[in-house]
């Protein structure tokens, strides 16, 4: 599960890795036209590593992470979530492995309008009749300061406050991986900034692997690693990013 | 705009699918039953004018106002008298008289014996099978009662002569008498002219049918005929005549049809409640395209305007294919039940009525159900709705206190009202009182609709809620919009209100008469002569003489029938010649002693009791019913409810009287029973008083004090025979059946058999009427699916959340369908406590001690339907739900 071409740039700690995709291609048919989304990406995500997917509209980041986590299925190449090849899995075996393996962030829509706010953090426990770790519980929702909000409905809670219930429900499993797409996407920047904080202190002290798309170079500036997109292939990656360096990068890929 | 709004309903066109099915239904029905009831009535119409319109001239006996007998039959005499009219070409007579016809076992067709009659050349009646009867063993029969006793033609029939000797004779035809109301009760037999004479001595005619010469109009025979009969008869041409016959023929249809549309109304209203409630959650959904069309210039009212016209469009499909569907239904209807009711071979009679009634209904509902909706849609503030996303807005507001007031009013005038009806005790208006207060009651429901729903849910959800994900978040989601899950559930409460509350009051309307039937006779077989007919050879009477046309037939109330008995002979006269005149009241034809001495002599029965009664005159119009038990125990045998006394105290010098006779005796009194014929009044001490309307009617007196009172009485009404506890059916069967082998026109009645009977008829009625609102439950149900598919699309993104989580397909399948069948119980659970409170109040209003009975069985199949429904009511929306795509629905807005 060695890939020599791109470990020299990744974390120096260098763990072996939780999720690779090798050559991973995805085409979409409309028609007359085949558009590849993905076209023969090579990467991997170690674990406690935090890493931001970027890209310009289009380059194909959002079919990336829905193929690596199981939502969508690639045209060719692979997927391994630890020793498990998840491309050619079944629907009914990808449900499992996200229900078990996979945290998920989205940008809006994260949480069911007729749960609380505790219930929402629980949800993906209780779906695979999980027993809840109640420290890590307690750990989680003090980190993100959720303490006094549990038992509100999201339409009563701040976009801000809502992404953290979906922060903490995503960290709750301790799951092998989480992917959050746009995560403050819908945030005000203060807000933003809270949740990206979360999100980079899980990683580094509970060694949470986390994969996040965004286009944001603030957000990104968050992360250890930053890979680019362009055109569905992998083109350029930064580590020890800050948010100057990544708007270069990413000018340098719309001009090109 | 109108450009938009086309554009909009193709777009949706997907979501308008079980809507206009909701509405193609009830249109359907109502199009169907007038479509079936104007090709019945057209048939009918066609069968009685067809076969009155084949003679010119129809003369009848003129019937005198005053006189409540049968007129006197037309002669030979006038018979000539109108062949020799120069109008006339040729006339006959139409003769009847009654005959006691034996079915394959030898037994006595019917409570009534048949008409028999006979007819000449010029007539309305032909054969339809076979040919008429020409000689002295021939016979035909009405098509009808050849089918009900299973004869064909060529098949040998028995009939008894006045002598009550059988005679053979051959099946030679099949007339069909139609819907002629004389006849198609006790059945028709056809001889011809001299052998109906010697059968029944019937003498005369009561119709005579006459054809016009060349050259004359009806009228002109009519007239002719009318001029020649003078006083006696009443002549109308054919066509006249058969007008007459149609429209009495056509009360039944117009009867049907009422029914029919009262039940396509209901269907219709709860198709109106599905419409409403998807019209309501289509114009939430889009509001934001609403909004957009205000923001880019559109005035409110052309929103308002364009949301009519849409509904105007999908009324119109709806209604059209709902006016077909119901002429196809209609046509069905009239093929398969028209030979039921009688009538066949009708051409398909669609009027333009039938089809502007479907039309008109089904669009009308739809845009008015349309127009509240539309109206909320065009009142929020166009930047507002661009704002909210409609999508997410799924939670409404707590319930106002107004509707908490309303409602709890609304239960409380119900609940008054029913009080009113049961204590007034039982009365015909009863029912109306209580089906008013059931609809106040359902006033209540809708108003408190939102917080029945979500009570119930949170009670019923706790359980569920243990029992896993899917079914946790079900029953939160059931929740989520209370008024939407109430409306669609309303529509399933009005049928199961219906269908529960027919069946109570079925229920009990079969405990009652059955334990009516157990405690007050409490026998295995009851023997009554037939209707009608005279008493065996025993009896003295002449017999055959005022057999025919006494019209006895007519009065078939049952034998503890009160003073409803016909010719009122002078009471003054009795004493001279009680024989033959003399009885006060013509007694019930009675069975000959030897009935009960031979049924006295068989091993296989443990009791044979007898009854014989009169009716005493009393002066005015009162009359006492006296009724005497021989062999029978008083309150053991046959018992009744008293309102005081005991009844087993009766014994010779006593009397037990009810209340409506007792003319204020109470217990301990003296009461006086008249004698008749000469013997002296009874004194006698009143031991009990019983209540009216139950058993033991009138005056009830010992064996002895009858005999004494009433000496020239000395046959049986009824025999009620008792078996032996331990005797085995078909013996007691055959021990009864040989007892009266000679005697063919008693009538045998296993009061099994009778109970299976009238537990027969509830079942069909019940079965019938629950087919129909069977209808009522399908548009619910189709409004529950609807109602689900619109839910799931306004949660695509939901669920594509839970299923990233991990919810799998097949759960997420069942949160829907829990979610359905838990809209679907709530309706039907509803339904089925006001059925069964307002079936027990219905019951109660109009039956004197009613039994009430639950039929655990009929609501367990209930709720079992509703379980269904619901999965049904869920099949498409969740396939739709687990079959969307992750990626595609997070992506979508």
């Amino acid at each position: 599960m060695n890939s020599p071409s791109v470990d020299h740039l990744s974390s120096p700690v260098a763990p072996p890795p939780v999720v690779v995709a090798r050559g991973l291609t995805k085409v979409y048919d409309t028609g007359d036209t085949r558009v590849h989304a993905l076209d023969g990406v090579d990467v991997e995500f170690h674990r406690g590593a935090f890493t931001a997917i970027m890209g310009p509209s289009g380059s194909g980041k959002s079919t990336l992470m829905h193929c690596m986590a199981g939502l969508d299925t690639a045209t060719s190449g692979t997927v391994h979530l630890g020793r498990t090849q998840i491309t050619g899995l079944r629907d009914a075996e990808l449900t499992l492995l996200r229900r078990d393996r996979i945290g998920f962030i989205f940008q809006s829509f994260n949480l069911l309008p007729m749960l609380t706010a505790e219930q929402n953090i629980l949800l993906p426990s209780q779906i695979a009749k999980r027993k809840v770790d109640k420290a890590r519980f307690d750990r989680i929702i003090d980190v993100v300061g959720l303490r006094e909000r549990l038992h509100h409905l999201p339409t009563k809670l701040s976009g801000g406050q809502q992404q953290r219930v979906a922060v903490a429900r995503a960290l709750l499993n301790a799951p092998e991986v989480v992917y959050a797409d746009e995560p403050t996407g819908n945030l005000d920047s203060r807000s933003g900034a809270e949740v990206l904080e979360f999100l980079r202190t899980s990683a580094k002290e509970l060694h949470q692997t986390i994969v996040m798309v965004t286009h944001d170079p603030v957000a990104a500036s968050y992360a250890d690693r930053v890979v680019f997109l362009r055109d569905g292939r992998l083109v350029d990656e930064v580590a020890e990013p800050t948010a100057e360096l990544v708007s270069q990068r990413l000018l340098k890929l719309e001009e090109a | 705009m109108l450009r938009t709004t086309l554009a909009g309903l193709r777009l949706h066109k997907s979501r308008y699918v079980t809507t206009v099915l909701a509405i193609m239904l009830g249109v359907m029905f109502t199009t169907g039953t007038m479509v079936f009831a104007d090709t019945l009535e057209a048939g009918y119409e066609k069968t009685v004018m067809g076969s009155a319109t084949s003679v010119d001239a129809i003369a009848v006996p003129a019937a005198d106002e005053e006189a409540q007998e049968e007129p006197a039959p037309l002669t030979e005499d006038d018979l000539a008298e109108v062949r020799a009219l120069p109008q006339v070409a040729g006339a006959d007579g139409l003769a009847e008289g009654q005959v006691v016809l034996l079915d394959a076992e030898g037994r006595a067709s019917g409570f009534v014996p048949p008409a028999a009659v006979s007819f000449g050349e010029h007539t309305r009646f032909s054969a339809e099978e076979g040919a008429l009867p020409t000689g002295g063993d021939e016979i035909a029969l009405a098509v009808s009662t050849a089918e009900q006793l299973g004869f064909e033609v060529g098949d040998t029939v028995t009939a008894l002569d006045p002598g009550q000797e059988k005679r053979e004779f051959t099946l030679t035809g099949l007339v069909e008498f139609g819907a002629d109301p004389r006849y198609s009760y006790s059945g028709v037999v056809v001889f011809d002219h001299a052998t109906l004479g010697g059968m029944t001595g019937a003498e005369g005619y009561v119709e005579i049918d006459a054809v016009a010469a060349e050259g004359h109009t009806d009228e002109q025979v009519a007239d002719a005929v009318a001029g020649a009969l003078g006083a006696d008869a009443e002549v109308r041409t054919g066509e006249e005549f058969g007008v007459d016959l149609a429209e009495g023929s056509g009360a039944d249809t117009a009867m049907l049809r009422v029914v029919l549309l009262l039940f396509s109304f209901i269907a219709m209203f709860v198709a109106g409640i599905v419409i409403y409630n998807t019209f309501a959650i289509l114009i939430a959904q889009r509001q934001r395209e609403l909004a957009l069309l205000r923001c880019v210039g559109a005035k409110r009212s052309q929103v308002f305007r364009s949301m009519l016209a849409e509904s105007l469009v999908v009324g119109l499909v709806a209604s059209a294919l709902g006016v077909l569907a119901g002429i196809g239904i209609g046509m069905a209807g009239a093929a398969f039940g028209g030979p039921l009711l009688g009538m066949d071979g009708a051409a398909l009679t669609v009027t333009p009525l039938a089809v502007a009634t479907g039309m008109v209904l089904g669009t009308v509902v739809t845009v008015f159900s349309a127009l509240v909706p539309a109206t909320r849609a065009t009142r929020v503030a166009p930047l507002a709705a661009l704002r909210t996303s409609a999508t997410a807005a799924g939670l409404e507001k707590g319930t106002g206190w107004v509707r908490v007031v309303l409602g709890l009013l609304a239960f409380a005038a119900s609940a008054a009202l029913v009080t009113v009806s049961q204590l007034s005790g039982p009365t015909q208006t009863g029912p109306v009182i209580v089906t008013g207060a059931a609809l106040i009651a359902f006033l209540g429901v809708v108003v408190l609709g939102p917080l029945l729903v979500r009570g119930i849910v949170n009670t019923v959800g706790l359980p569920l809620r243990k029992v896993g994900v899917p079914s946790m978040l079900a029953v939160d989601n059931s929740v989520r919009s209370p008024r939407r899950a109430a409306t669609a559930m309303i529509a399933l409460t009005v049928g199961a209100t219906l269908i529960t509350g027919y069946s109570v009051v079925s229920a009990s309307t079969e405990t009652t008469l059955t334990r009516m039937l157990d405690e007050q006779f409490p026998v295995d077989y009851q023997i009554m002569a037939q209707l009608g007919t005279e008493a065996a050879p025993a009896a003295e009477d002449a017999p055959a003489e005022d057999a025919p046309a006494e019209g006895a037939g007519a009065e078939e109330a049952p034998a503890e029938g009160t003073a409803a008995e016909g010719p009122g002979t002078d009471p003054a006269a009795p004493a001279a010649d009680p024989e033959v005149e003399g009885l006060s009241f013509p007694l019930d034809p009675g069975i000959p002693a030897e009935v009960r001495d031979a049924l006295g002599e068989q091993g296989e029965l443990e009791r044979i009791i007898a009854d014989r009664n009169v009716y005493v005159e009393l002066g005015g119009d009162d009359s006492l019913p006296v009724t005497t038990y021989i062999n029978g125990r008083i309150g053991v045998d046959l018992t009744a409810d008293t309102v005081e006394g005991d009844l087993t105290d009766l014994g010779p010098g006593r009397v037990v009287l009810s209340e409506g006779h007792a003319d204020g005796a109470r217990v301990g009194d003296t009461f006086t029973v008249p004698g008749l014929w000469g013997t002296d009044d009874l004194e006698l001490d009143v031991v009990a008083i019983t209540e009216d309307g139950g058993g033991l009617n009138g005056a009830t007196i010992d064996p002895q004090d009858f005999a004494a009172a009433y000496p020239e009485v000395h046959e049986d009404r009824t025999l009620y025979v008792v078996a032996d506890p331990g005797a085995e059916a078909d013996r007691v069967r055959d021990a009864v059946l040989s007892s009266v082998a000679d005697h063919p026109t008693l009538q045998v009645m296993s009061v099994a058999e009778m109970k299976e009977q009238f537990t027969g008829v509830l079942d069909i009625a019940f079965y019938t009427v629950a087919a129909m609102l069977g209808l009522a439950i399908i548009i619910a149900v189709f409004g529950i699916s609807n109602t689900m598919a619109l839910s799931v699309l306004e949660r695509t993104r939901e669920s594509a959340l839970l299923r990233a989580l991990g919810l799998t397909k097949a759960q997420l399948r069942r949160m829907l369908s829990v979610e359905a069948v838990l809209l679907c119980l709530i309706g039907a659970g509803i339904g089925i406590v006001f059925g069964v409170l307002f079936g027990w109040a219905a019951a109660d209003s109009v039956l004197p001690n009613m039994v009430f009975a639950v039929p655990a069985g009929q609501i367990a199949v209930f709720i079992a339907v509703s379980v269904l429904a619901g999965l049904v009511a869920a099949v498409l929306p969740a396939r739709r739900a687990a079959g969307t795509s992750i990626t595609g629905a997070l992506a979508s807005e």
